[in-house]
Formats: C-alpha cells, sequence, structure tokens
C-alpha cells in the first residue's frame, strides 16, 4: 500500500467512526425533535418516520394552550386534537414550571459569579492559612452523593420555611454548584502567572480592580465553563426539585415532565414536545458561548 | 523623587521562614541601588516590599519621610518591571503602556502623549497595535520598560528584568537601563542574581545572603574589600581562590602558611593579624591577580602543577593544583601552557584578602 492510499485509509475509518459516534449522540435528540412534530399514530407507526409524514403543530399548541383548558377524566380526549390521545392533567403547569426552571438557574449562575469568582481568585491569589485545606474542603463536599444530603437539606429547608418555593431550589443547587465552580476558576486563575497580579496592582489596580480588569478578561473562557456548568445543573436537577417542591408555585420542569409519565396514560408525543422545549434554552446558551466553550473546556492545558 | 529608608525591616511568614531579618537600609534619591544575591536571598522580598506587594512584618519602610508600611500599591508612586515582563496577554502594546495612566486617570491626550513619546524612546512605535503573544523575548522587555517608564514614578523597580533574555541582547540592554536611569533621574532598584549586571548598572550595591546583609558599598568597594568570604566569593570570574592555612611570623613579616607554600600578608593584613601566629584563616586569591611574567620571588609564588586549560577568547583560566588544592587563575593567552605543566606565578600580594576560617569574616576590612 502507498504512503498515499494509507492516509487516505485511515482517514476514512476516522471518520466512519466519528459519524457512528455522532450518530449514537445525536439519534435521540434527532428523534426527540421530529417526534413532536408527529401525532400519536404517526409515533407509533412502523417503522418509525425519522422524518414527519404529516408534520403538526398540534403538540406545541396544546402545550401553550393547556393553560386556559381543564383537563378532566372526562374531557381529556378530546384534549389532544393531534391524535385522539391523551394529554396529562398536569400539562397546565410545564409553562410556569419552565419560567420556575429559568428563575432558578438564572438565579445560580448569577450567585455563582459573585461567590466563586472572588473566592477562586482569593485562593490562588492571595497565600493566607488554611487556603489549600479550605480548596480540599470545599472539593470534599462533593465526594459525598446528594442522595445522603437530601434529609439533613430537607431538615434545613424546612427550618427555613423554604419548603415550596424557588429560593429551596437555588440555596442548594448553590451548595452543590459553587465547589466546582470556585475549583474550575482557581485552576484557570494559577495558570495565570503571579507576576500579572502584582503587575496590575503596582500599575495602580486594587485587589478588586486586578480581579476586574486583568483576571476576569483573561479568564472569560473558564467564566463561560462555569456558567454552563452551573446552568445545565441546576436547569436539570431532578432529585432536590422532587424533594423540596409540591406544587405548581416552585416546581421545576424536570418534574413536571416527569410527572406526564404518570398520568392516566402517556401521551408520547406531548411529552416529547415538552422535551424539545426543555432543550432549547441550553442550546441558545451553548450557541452564545460557543467560540468559548472549546477554549474553556481547555483552559490551562497550554499557557497562552 | 524619593529616598527609601529601611529601618530594622523584617519579613516573617505564617509558616515561620524569615526571608528578611532586621534591614537597615537607606537608598538615596535618585540613586541606582542593586540588590545582588543568590536565590533565596531576601532581594526580591525587599523590592516587593518597597512595591508594597509584600507586607512589611517587622520595623518601618519610609519614602521620604512618609511612613509606608500600611500603604497598598496602589497608591504608591513606583512602578515595576519583573522577570517575565507581566504584560497583560489580552491588551495591545498601547493599552499595556497606557494602562498604569488609565488607573490613575489621566487625560486621555496626556495618555497618548506619553504611550507615544515612551514607544518613540523605545523604538517600538510599529508595535503599538500588537498583542504580547506577538512579541520577541526583547521587545516585549521594551514594552514593559515602557509600561514603567510613562508612569514617570518616583520609584523604579526592576526584578531580574534581563534574565530571560539571550546574552548579547542581554549587555545591549544593560547600557539602555544605565541611559534610563540618567534621563529619568529617579530612584532605581534594581534586583539580579548576575554580578556582571550588578557591577556595570550600580551606584551601590547591596549584597543579600539569608535575607541578612552581607555588605553594602561602591561595586569597587563590593569587589576590592569584601568584608566576608561569601562576598569575596560572589563576585569575580572565575570565583575567588581560598586556601585553608595558618599564620606564621610576627610583626611586619606576618605570612600565610599552608604546606610548603608561604606568603607574604600586605601591611594592611599584618597589622590586624600580628601576634596571632598560629591562627587558622582562609586565604583569598583573585583569579587575575597573579603574574605569570614576573620573577618568581620568596613569599610571592605559588608553584603548582597545571591541570587544565580553558582558552576564553581574550584570555585563559588556568586550572593550578597548589599544595593539594584545586585553583584557578586567569592569565594572558600568550601563556602556552599544558596539562601536567609545572608552573610558578607570582601573586600580588597587596590584593591578597585573608578571612577567619570559622566565620569568614575578612582580618583585613
Amino acid at each position: 500500500m502507498t504512503p498515499r492510499a494509507a492516509r487516505i485509509g485511515r482517514n476514512l475509518l476516522l471518520l466512519a467512526a466519528s459519524l457512528l459516534f455522532l450518530g449514537y449522540v445525536l439519534a435521540p435528540v434527532a428523534w426527540l425533535v421530529s417526534s413532536s412534530f408527529q401525532s400519536e399514530s404517526e409515533i407509533t407507526s412502523k417503522p418509525p418516520h425519522w422524518i414527519p409524514h404529516q408534520p403538526t403543530l398540534k403538540n406545541f399548541e396544546a402545550i401553550f394552550g393547556a393553560g386556559e383548558r381543564d383537563v378532566t377524566y372526562e374531557t381529556r380526549r378530546k384534549a389532544d386534537p393531534s391524535s385522539g390521545g391523551f394529554i396529562p392533567s398536569t400539562a397546565k403547569n410545564l409553562l410556569p414550571a419552565m419560567w420556575n426552571s429559568f428563575i432558578v438557574a438564572i438565579s445560580v449562575v448569577v450567585l455563582n459569579l459573585l461567590v466563586s469568582v472572588p473566592a477562586a481568585y482569593a485562593m490562588a491569589k492571595i497565600r493566607f492559612i488554611g487556603r489549600q485545606t479550605s480548596i480540599y474542603a470545599m472539593l470534599v463536599t462533593r465526594v459525598i452523593p446528594d442522595i445522603a444530603l437530601v434529609v439533613p437539606f430537607f431538615l434545613f429547608i424546612r427550618k427555613l420555611g423554604l419548603l415550596d418555593h424557588v429560593g429551596s431550589l437555588i440555596i442548594t443547587y448553590l451548595a452543590i454548584t459553587i465547589p466546582f465552580s470556585v475549583f474550575i476558576l482557581v485552576g484557570y486563575f494559577e495558570s495565570l502567572p503571579d507576576e500579572l497580579d502584582k503587575a496590575a496592582r503596582v500599575d495602580g489596580c486594587s485587589r478588586l480592580q486586578a480581579l476586574l480588569r486583568v483576571f476576569l478578561p483573561l479568564a472569560l473562557p473558564s467564566l463561560v465553563a462555569m456558567i454552563l456548568f452551573a446552568f445545565l445543573t441546576s436547569w436539570n436537577e431532578f432529585l432536590l426539585a422532587l424533594m423540596f417542591t409540591q406544587t405548581p408555585a416552585s416546581q421545576t420542569m424536570p418534574i413536571v415532565v416527569a410527572s406526564f409519565t404518570s398520568d392516566f396514560t402517556i401521551s408520547f408525543s406531548f411529552i416529547n414536545a415538552a422535551g424539545v422545549l426543555a432543550v432549547v434554552p441550553p442550546v441558545i446558551l451553548a450557541i452564545v458561548f460557543e467560540r468559548y466553550i472549546v477554549s474553556g473546556l481547555t483552559a490551562g492545558a497550554v499557557k497562552g | 523623587m524619593a529616598r527609601i529608608r529601611f529601618e530594622g525591616v523584617g519579613k516573617r511568614y505564617p509558616n515561620g521562614f524569615v526571608a528578611l531579618e532586621g534591614l537597615d537600609l537607606d537608598i538615596r534619591d535618585r540613586e541606582f541601588l542593586v540588590l545582588l544575591g543568590p536565590s533565596g536571598c531576601g532581594k526580591s522580598t525587599t523590592l516587593n516590599m518597597i512595591a508594597g506587594l509584600e507586607e512589611v512584618s517587622e520595623g518601618s519602610l519610609y519614602f521620604d519621610d512618609e511612613l509606608m508600611n500600611p500603604v497598598p500599591p496602589h497608591r504608591r508612586d513606583v512602578a515595576m518591571v519583573f522577570q517575565s515582563y507581566a504584560l497583560y496577554p489580552h491588551k495591545s502594546v498601547y493599552e499595556n503602556i497606557a494602562f498604569g495612566l488609565r488607573m490613575r486617570n489621566h487625560p486621555r491626550a496626556e495618555i497618548d502623549r506619553r504611550v507615544r513619546e515612551a514607544a518613540r524612546k523605545l523604538e517600538i512605535e510599529p508595535l503599538l497595535e500588537r498583542r504580547p503573544n506577538q512579541l520577541s523575548g526583547g521587545q516585549r522587555q521594551r514594552v514593559a520598560l515602557g509600561r514603567a517608564m510613562v508612569r514617570q514614578p518616583a520609584v523604579f523597580l526592576m526584578d531580574e528584568p534581563l534574565s530571560n533574555l539571550d546574552a548579547a541582547l542581554r549587555i545591549s540592554m544593560r547600557a539602555e537601563i544605565k541611559q534610563l536611569h540618567q534621563t529619568m533621574a529617579t530612584t532605581f532598584v534594581y534586583v539580579t542574581h548576575d554580578q556582571a549586571e550588578a557591577l556595570t548598572l550600580a551606584d551601590r550595591i547591596v549584597v543579600m545572603k539569608d535575607g541578612v546583609v552581607q555588605q553594602t558599598g561602591t561595586p569597587d568597594e563590593i569587589y576590592e574589600q569584601p568584608r566576608n568570604s561569601f562576598v569575596a566569593s560572589f563576585l569575580g570570574n572565575p570565583p575567588i581562590n581560598y586556601l585553608d592555612g595558618t599564620l606564621e611570623g610576627d610583626g611586619a613579616g606576618v605570612s600565610f602558611r599552608r604546606g610548603g607554600l608561604r606568603l607574604a600578608l600586605p601591611s594592611r593584613a599584618a597589622q590586624r593579624v600580628a601576634g596571632q601566629a598560629g591562627r587558622e584563616v582562609t586565604l583569598g586569591v583573585r583569579a587575575e591577580d597573579v603574574d605569570e611574567h614576573g620573577s618568581p620571588r620568596e613569599g610571592e609564588t605559588v608553584h603548582g602543577r597545571v591541570t587544565s586549560v580553558l582558552p576564553v577568547g581574550s584570555d585563559q583560566f588556568l586550572g593550578v593544583e597548589v599544595e593539594g588544592r584545586p585553583l584557578f587563575f586567569r592569565v594572558g593567552k600568550e601563556m602556552q601552557h599544558r596539562d601536567g605543566d609545572n608552573v610558578a606565578l607570582v601573586v600580588n600580594v597587596n590584593r591578597l584578602h585573608l578571612f577567619d576560617r570559622k566565620d569568614g569574616r575578612s582580618l583585613v576590612w
């Protein structure tokens, strides 16, 4: 075999492997999106239609119109006109839950930034007694599985009177995300030379100004990684939300979507449409920060 | 303009490590002071204290008559050049230089004028729009100098600014820094472990070791009249030769004895150690203080066997074994020595150094 043929062969092999991997990752998402535009009968057809033969927006109409309709056992069959299938009795909770999820995720991201950035700067650039210990102590909290923390968290939240309030989720999600956020940022700040910090301060920056004017712009990729991490963790979290929220006043998206599966009967097309709505915010976030994500994930690998 | 005064200044870290001890130092206004010593000697700590980047844990630090201990770096009128240059990677060269002025709220037109003037002086005008990662080491060094220059600070601090440059560039930058000091007419404090830099740049040198000042003086004083064996060995290339031995004789005729070697001591040393025959001492002979052409005279000559010949262009280094000790001398390259030759070198006895064997204190100065 000539070297050229060998090179082409190797590239083809890599391409095939990549496509296989891509298919594995993307197929469920593709099916989610495709089926959300299908009627209940088309979803269950064999073989499945990857591209809808009779695309319909009725599932989304049902979601956005669910608030105005009162679904009862008697009326539910008529409630989903797209298929003659069923619409879950909790359907009208979906949009408020999405709003709750959004409030929780944004609050967690903002508070993460406010707490983690100064904390990480201090741990990376100020030598104080117990510095190393505090970094380890923070990480150790993340070794404990969330399920073990549910009861203590629950008692704590009840004492605060925050049960069935989005505040309970914001507080507990902060406890989960901040250690990782600080860890991501400490790693990056430590990779920036101490002399940069000194130069900024001699140039006339207070500690805070050095952080804001020199370190933050340089840490942008890591900040984006941190924002995505905090947002997605809050957006997807299920266990704690299940424990602390009981009514639509505080329930988040994952709880409401999960409740659809335990209704009288299951409407796949409706659930999938809800699923599509659930992935929209993270996708938008990823697109907005696209150019920082890759460099954020590899931060510290190569010094700039 | 500033005079910097250290009074009993010390630096103790929480883990108990003492980086600096009892520093008393008066840096005169517009002086070029070099802090010289091996790594870990406390010279960078001293510099960082002047900048305010390290807290003073004992004693007082004054600029003119103002106590500076509690003043944070951004409120001190100092500028600093770092070994790694520490340019802001996300800012253009122009913004790097302008940053310190912006932080101090200078008017925009004034900033522009000063940045361009500094860039012209440093010949980096065409680079103003570039980012630091698009510059060579020498260019980065100039930007770092420019960043400090535009501030027109009262004190100009430099922490091994030339260590990352190649040898040729280092020498030309040395000349530029010296020139900069003359045009800026401000106090310079310069940290280095390079004796050649210290000797060429300094008005005064402070030699430090283990957080303690060993000697303060002009380059000539430090080189010619070292107070102890550490200072003597830190300056000079190749380093000063040491021979352990004892004192012999009395009155004006005190001499150094090691085995078959006897060297008469200069009168200044002889007076200081009169009546101490038998005392254990260390003799110091600078590599260049021998004359291979002189006619051997009793009490002024070392005899030995050549162990190595190292030509260094302008002259050559001669390794000679004397009384069981390897010594290095700098001799003219017309000397055709070969390994194993026996040589007799006349020592300039007036330039001999003598140290206490135990504590290394000079017995001459």
